[in-house]
């Protein structure tokens, strides 16, 4: 086991920001840790990297305790934070240098590191660019460089993508399916849930300081008992046809308005043919038909009742 | 790792223009006014020679007694013509007129019944004429009071006596440099610029601490131990603090020919130990304080300031009232302590109260030392 946490109790007075918090990450995997912000995310990553006191619990990093002074356990770990840890007064360059030379003493293999994490977030032709000349796009992938260049086994990644245009963003992504093909086992937070389908294999989904849903986003999504989500361009529609959808067999919810039905289904085959066969059966005219599977967004309504946006 | 971090610590500092300005360029900038402002106060303490004018006519010749002590006195008291009292020139009574017109002459003398001085207006230089003539008309009616009580008195010896002004006090320097309250100006000026080092402190404990910055909380997840982050830093902005404080001495002595006395291997100790105290004060008012860097350079400047204020840089009254009422302030002033260093080896033969202020300083590198580090050493924070 890469990261095992138990029980974790933090408090900040009255506030519990993780309670009796559990956590394992298996080697090889990227976990993601989804939550709405406020969740105890950011606060949860603090504990296992030993920057924050905690009241109660255990965390182990490869089957050791994790202290501030594990010197051994945290060379295998790399960070990248929600803030933006550079220096202004450094360039480029000189940023991953730095920093990977807290891992990696020898000068010749550091030179050598530093390139490869420059070649990797695509920063050939930044070298010698101060921070405050970098886009934020830039910015970020500047600190995830100095968070990778010493080739760490284990990655945490505290919501990288914050402020970040789509180009980078994908790229940022890329980067990281990379870094685990490579080897890297990754801890990835964010509170983008299309981030987090897109390329985690296991997902913890946050709440108030506890998980309340871990699995595969299959796993999770077959926890809820909502189904698909089916758009129905539909003309002609008579508040009779309407009122018998709702009747309709594992069909939840109606909505008609400006010639769109949207209907929401619990899980159940053929749900989508019955509704065009009972539309078509009252003679109305159909247009375009569209049908989404569940989303991590309704596994964390069904769940907390509220949105994972809010 | 250790010259790793060094290494980039410096280049941060070199490269940061703000810090940069206030520990090498201000201290320059304050030196230059001090040196306009206070070249006045050294040049209204030196004495030139008094031009006053002798009007030349027959009851001036009654007066040879009068022209043998002026001569005497113009000659000064070595008669070496280097410390003139007067600078004599003889004129008709209109010539003296018109040049006391001109401001030419301080006064001038005519001679009727009596001794006549006529000035422009009244000063210094004007009651120092007025005081030789009155000193030369009391002994001269001395000695006339004295021949007409008794005639046999009259002798050489007689006039020697009643004219000879002996001096009973001598004025010399306590230590080997001139008493010089210039200088102290501009020792509190370096006092208060090895305080402004701390401003670097301030920056690398900053950089140092999780709760304080993003860079501090990554530099808390390496593997390397803040002590060796702590120790590389603080050499680093003491290299750079040590530039700008030398570049100050050397435009000071060589520019402003402020006088440092001779002893040029203390005058390094003293720089590199009060650039050490300015630093670590710095790193103790930064790890003490968790607020934002804006409030920590605020109480830092607002302290320092009130430092070399009361060390005298503003007002140097200010460094004797300190030590004659509340004498163990000054002790606890690092900043007068700084101040004190170098201005002991500029006057001072001995080196005592050079190495009690050395001493005292060292004692504050420690506390301030220990205080940060055993903030900073904390492992782990309750809030980030």
């Amino acid at each position: 086991m890469v990261i095992k946490v138990k029980n974790l109790v933090k408090r900040y007075d009255e506030l519990v920001a993780l309670d009796h918090f559990n956590l394992e990450v298996r080697e090889g995997e990227i976990f993601g840790l989804l939550g709405p912000n406020g969740s105890g995310k950011t606060t949860a990553i603090n504990c296992i990297l030993s920057l924050l006191k905690y009241d109660k619990g255990t965390i182990e990093i490869y089957d050791k305790p994790m202290t501030p002074d594990a010197y051994d356990i945290k060379r295998k770990i790399g960070v990248i934070m929600q803030n933006v840890a550079v220096f202004d007064e450094l360039n480029v360059y000189e940023n991953i240098d730095y920093f990977c030379g807290m891992y990696v003493e020898d000068k010749r293999q550091r030179k050598q590191f530093v390139e490869e994490a420059i070649e990797f977030v695509g920063l050939e032709d930044y070298k010698k660019f101060y921070p405050k000349k970098l886009s934020g796009g830039l910015l970020r992938r500047l600190n995830i460089a100095c968070g990778i260049a010493h080739k760490p086994q284990l990655i945490i990644l505290d919501e990288p993508t914050v402020a970040v245009d789509p180009q980078s963003r994908n790229r940022i992504l890329e980067g990281i399916l990379k870094l685990n093909k490579q080897g890297a086992t990754i801890v990835y937070t964010s509170h983008y849930m299309e981030e987090v389908e897109q390329i985690c294999t296991r997902i913890a989904i946050m709440d108030k300081g506890k998980i309340i849903a871990i699995g595969s986003k299959e796993e999770l999504k077959s926890m809820i008992n909502s189904g698909e989500k089916i758009t129905v361009e539909a003309f002609n529609l008579d508040n009779n046809i309407l009122e018998g959808t709702k009747k309709l067999k594992n069909i939840m919810q109606v909505e008609y308005k400006d010639n769109l039905l949207i209907l929401k289904s619990s899980r159940g085959k053929d749900n989508l043919v019955a509704v065009l066969e009972y539309l078509k059966a009252n003679n109305v005219t159909i247009g375009k038909v569209y049908s989404e599977p569940p989303t991590l967004n309704d596994v964390f309504l069904e769940i907390t009742g509220k949105e994972l946006r809010d | 790792m250790f010259w790793h971090i060094y290494k980039y610590r410096l280049k941060c500092f070199i490269r940061d223009k703000e810090n940069i300005f206030w520990t090498f360029l201000f201290p320059l900038i304050l030196a230059t006014l001090f040196n306009m402002a206070l070249s006045n106060i050294s040049s209204a303490e030196s004495f030139k020679e008094i031009k006053i004018a002798i009007v030349e006519n027959k009851k001036y010749e009654d007066y040879s007694d009068f022209n043998n002590a002026i001569t005497a006195a113009a000659l000064g008291n070595d008669g070496s013509n280097s410390k003139k009292l007067f600078n004599i020139s003889y004129v008709s009574k209109e010539e003296g007129e018109k040049l006391l017109e001109n401001n030419k002459i301080e006064g001038y003398i005519y001679f009727d019944e009596k001794i006549n001085l006529v000035v422009k207006e009244s000063g210094i230089y004007e009651s120092i004429i007025k005081s030789f003539l009155d000193d030369f008309q009391q002994s001269r009616s001395t000695i006339v009071n004295i021949i007409t009580i008794n005639q046999n008195s009259m002798s050489q010896n007689l006039i020697e006596s009643v004219s000879t002004r002996e001096n009973f006090i001598k004025k010399f320097s306590l230590g080997k440099g001139e008493p010089n309250i210039v200088v102290q100006f501009f020792y509190a000026l370096i006092g208060m610029t090895c305080l402004y080092g701390g401003l670097w402190g301030i920056k690398e404990v900053d950089a140092l601490q999780a709760n304080q910055s993003p860079q501090g909380a990554r530099l808390n997840t390496t593997p390397t131990h803040k002590l060796k982050m702590f120790m590389s830093s603080v050499v680093a902005a003491t290299t750079v603090q040590l530039i700008g404080l030398f570049l100050l001495l050397a435009y000071l002595n060589l520019v402003l020919k402020i006088s440092f006395g001779d002893a040029t291997v203390y005058v390094l100790v003293t720089s590199v130990i009060s650039t050490i105290t300015g630093i670590t004060y710095g790193t103790c008012i930064g790890s003490l304080i968790s607020k934002g860097v804006g409030l920590k350079i605020g109480i830092f400047i607002g302290a320092t300031m009130l430092m070399s204020f009361l060390s005298g840089m503003m007002n140097y009254k200010v460094k004797y009232v300190i030590h004659n009422k509340v004498p163990i302030l000054a002790y606890l002033n690092p900043a007068n302590l700084i101040t004190d260093s170098f201005y002991s080896l500029y006057y001072y033969d001995s080196y005592y109260k050079f190495y009690l202020n050395i001493g005292l300083l060292g004692v504050f590198i420690l506390v301030f030392g220990s205080v940060t580090y055993f903030v900073i050493r904390r492992q782990k924070y309750a809030s980030l």
